[in-house]
């Protein structure tokens, strides 16, 4: 016990008190400010710069970070946060409760060009935010709603700089100071982002002195980097997951799936039996062998494996080609021909679509492919408009840490939502509501498991694939957490490159 | 002389009301808009048409152009719809890589190829002339996005003489190699057409040495068809190169352009159409001056 301990500590003191990380940024960085922004690259450097109330932690549950602690009432409508007096901001000034109030209440601000407001409204009504003392702050919600947590972690803006200012084209944005273990140094357009240690860090002094964020657009160029230490870290495609020299590779799940979605308002996918035969048409294994060198995981449900609300207990459409053509006789249909939509510059998307025409065609079915620029497919799959204007499309969804899938399944959110397909069960949408009302954890488990069997009953996607997150990272960085869905990177304080 | 360029400058304002008119309509009529980007689960559509209003793009198109014409004209081009920054100071900040860049290469570019190209001429059919015609179609042939990782797997990886970002010397040697063959073959051509006229046989008879005749009398007259190139190609020089900028991750003014176009931001696009057009007619009118330097021939003289 004790040989072990003076390990641990011999290790800790191995690391470079000046060391630099280079992480690598696959896009341009828009706004670095949590409120405003919507895209991964900028919410990367977000991550190191702000905080949120809470956080999460490598299993997804919520733990404790501006906020010590919280508490819910007895009637599910108030949450207080219990906030931490030992928090400053990067120029000096004390962290209160103010702060957490000003920035809820500037997203709520419908001149402010937050997509995030809608989080924060529930049925139409805004959740009210109290300052009830210096370091307590309540939320009081207009009904039960427990996804909450979710909204609770957005990072928190400084008041004493921004209250007043208009925050969209404030050059805050650009210049952002916050709480976290970074403090931000610079920003060169289309280049790079460059933050240094925090010594005044909550959770202690970060180890690494400075983190410097490049911009590489091209995928190809950060595997050079990589390869020759230029780059730290990077993303790497699954037809390059091979060992390379000093680097070590990465392969975790993420909660990510892609699927292939019928409009069940057109006639041609109105029988279930139709949508169940093709589910069974989709050979999964050869479809994430060819595209992915099987560097993913057959999907069979809408929850990702790693979500904590993940069952097994589902309706799965494992390949069977002979059952597929018996419910397509059953049907009664013939000569089934359709269009699939997929987005230009997605090459699994596309290749996926080439495969699945080939294996629809085994079973008499003949599907077309239209491939579109992104923006214009988006524009016709939420076209305001009942029927829409499309047959299938090959898409993904990307679905936050909470397993609410209102959105996406509630018939309310058709036509005008992100029910694009029109999916509209009267009994899912119960469990949706219920989901969101009940407060424990096991009892939403047990409401969504139910709710997922239901929908795979109805098949109203054809479920493909969970794709894995593959990463290689240079063996001179130490304190990485477990590979998970949180990523590699999650306590950064702890990241550290070896002497 | 100076009447005329004042002429050029006056007619620059209905070109680019023009330009910005043509560019605004095409730009709506392209299927989606901006906040087509954030499509998330978890992101309502009533935020989306929130911030729809908020930029104003609820009022008509028509509407929309003489509020973007009003406010260009005071010189105001907006903010971007994705930084919130004011356009003019985006592409400003984009600007000084490209040029970096592109005047590199186009200096390079020159003094290559012009001695290379009077070089095929003056000694057309020779082993030098055969030699540099099969090189520059190989050149021209090779895609320039093939090129950059191969010299990037060559020369950063392999031989680690460069990094693969952040270095000029990559990026400047591909523009290079893709963008000589074509000034080579105008100024051989254009060589090769000055010493077939009459003067220069004239030079010749008149028992001038070869050298002056083709540095005193023939290149100088070669060199208007180059003049015109250079001045048509000032845009580039500015504009940026999008596939080159974004394999070495260069932050220059192509990628901005491209990535405005994919997120459909108005603004970012007007403004660098407008700095475009403006490039592009300044281009015109400094080749129309070059012309007057290179050839006397030329005079943009007042009516007497």
């Amino acid at each position: 016990m004790i040989f072990l301990f003076a390990c641990i500590s011999a290790f800790a003191l191995d690391f470079d008190p000046d060391g630099r990380l280079i992480m690598s940024l696959g896009g341009e960085v828009s706004v670095v400010n949590p409120v405003l922004s919507t895209d991964t690259t900028s919410s990367a450097i977000e991550g190191v710069i702000f905080n949120g109330l809470v956080k999460v932690d490598k299993n997804l549950n919520f733990i404790p970070d501006l906020a010590k602690s919280w508490k819910v009432s007895r009637n599910g409508l108030t949450w207080t946060f219990n906030l931490r007096r030992d928090v400053a901001w990067h120029d000096g000034a004390p962290f209160t409760a103010d702060d957490v109030k000003f920035t809820f209440d500037t997203i709520l601000n419908p001149k402010v060009n937050s997509v995030r407001r809608g989080d924060y409204i529930i049925d139409g009504k805004p959740i009210k935010f109290k300052v009830v003392n210096r370091y307590t702050v309540q939320a009081i919600l207009p009904k039960p709603f427990s996804p909450f947590l979710t909204s609770a972690s957005m990072g928190i803006l400084p008041r004493h700089i921004l209250n007043g200012k208009e925050l969209d084209m404030s050059d805050f944005n650009r210049h952002p100071i916050g709480t976290g273990p970074f403090i931000f140094i610079e920003y060169k357009a289309g280049d790079h982002v460059l933050v240094k240690r925090n010594p005044k860090y909550y959770a202690g002094s970060p180890k690494l002195k400075e983190i410097l964020f490049k911009i590489i657009p091209d995928e190809n160029t950060a595997l050079v980097a990589l390869r020759s230490g230029s780059i730290d870290e990077t993303g790497i495609p699954p037809k390059d997951f091979h060992p390379i020299k000093h680097v070590n590779l990465y392969k975790y799940d993420a909660l990510l799936y892609t699927y292939l979605g019928f409009n069940l308002k057109s006639p041609k996918f109105s029988d279930v039996r139709v949508r169940q035969a093709l589910s069974y048409a989709v050979n999964r294994k050869q479809l994430i062998g060819l595209i992915f060198m099987g560097l993913a995981s057959p999907a069979y449900s809408p929850c990702a494996p790693v979500s904590w609300a993940y069952s097994d207990d589902v309706h799965k459409y494992e390949y069977d080609a002979q059952k597929a053509k018996e419910l397509l006789k059953q049907a009664g249909v013939k000569d089934l021909e359709f269009t699939v939509l997929v987005n230009q510059g997605n090459k699994e998307r596309e290749k996926a679509a080439a495969i699945l025409q080939q294996q629809f065609d085994k079973i008499g079915v003949k599907m077309n492919i239209r491939v579109l620029e992104w923006s214009a497919l988006l524009k016709i799959i939420n076209a305001r408009k009942d029927p829409k204007d499309f047959d299938a499309v090959i898409i993904g969804w990307s679905t936050g840490v909470d397993p609410d899938s209102y959105s996406i399944w509630h018939s309310s959110q058709y036509p005008g939502g992100l029910n694009f397909i029109g999916y509209s069960d009267p009994r899912v949408d119960k469990m949706l509501d219920a989901g969101r009302r009940e407060q424990s954890k096991a009892g939403r488990k047990g409401i969504y498991a139910k709710m997922y069997k239901e929908i795979t009953n109805d098949a109203p996607y054809v479920f493909l694939w969970y794709p894995n997150v593959l990463a290689g990272v240079r063996n001179r960085v130490g304190g990485l957490s477990e590979p998970g869905p949180a990523g590699l990177f999650m306590d950064i304080e702890k990241v550290y490159i070896k002497k | 002389m100076r009447k005329f360029i004042l002429r050029r400058f006056i007619q620059l304002i209905p070109l680019l009301i023009g330009i910005s008119l043509i560019t605004f309509f095409v730009m709506h009529m392209a299927p989606g808009d901006p906040t087509a980007l954030f499509a998330d689960p978890s992101i309502k559509p009533e935020e989306l048409a929130r911030i729809r209003v908020n930029w104003g793009l609820d009022k008509p198109v028509i509407v929309q152009y003489f509020i973007w014409l009003k406010n260009a004209a005071k010189l105001d081009f907006g903010y971007s719809y994705i930084s919130g920054k004011p356009v003019v100071e985006e592409i400003f900040e984009r600007l000084p890589a490209t040029v970096l860049l592109m005047s590199i290469s186009f200096f390079l570019i020159l003094l290559i190829s012009i001695p290379v190209g009077v070089i095929s001429a003056v000694k057309k059919g020779s082993v030098f002339d055969n030699l540099f015609t099969v090189v520059s179609f190989i050149f021209m042939s090779i895609p320039s996005f093939w090129l950059a990782l191969i010299f990037m797997l060559v020369f950063s990886l392999k031989l680690g003489w460069f990094p693969p970002f952040g270095n000029i010397v990559l990026p400047c040697a591909v523009m290079v190699i893709s963008g000589l063959a074509g000034i080579t073959r105008y100024q051989r051509a254009s060589m090769l057409e000055v010493l077939n006229q009459e003067y220069i046989k004239v030079a010749r008879a008149k028992g001038l040495p070869e050298y002056l005749v083709i540095y005193k009398h023939a290149l100088r007259n070669s060199l208007i068809p180059i003049v015109t190139m250079l001045g048509l190609s000032l845009p580039d020089l500015f504009g940026g190169a999008f596939i080159i900028e974004t394999i070495f991750a260069w932050p220059g003014m192509g990628r901005l352009g491209v990535s405005a176009v994919f997120s459909r931001n108005y603004p970012v696009i007007m403004g660098i159409t407008v700095f475009t057009a403006v490039l592009i007619v300044f281009g015109n009118l400094l080749a129309d001056i070059g012309y007057a330097i290179v050839d006397p021939r030329i005079r943009y003289a007042e009516k007497k």
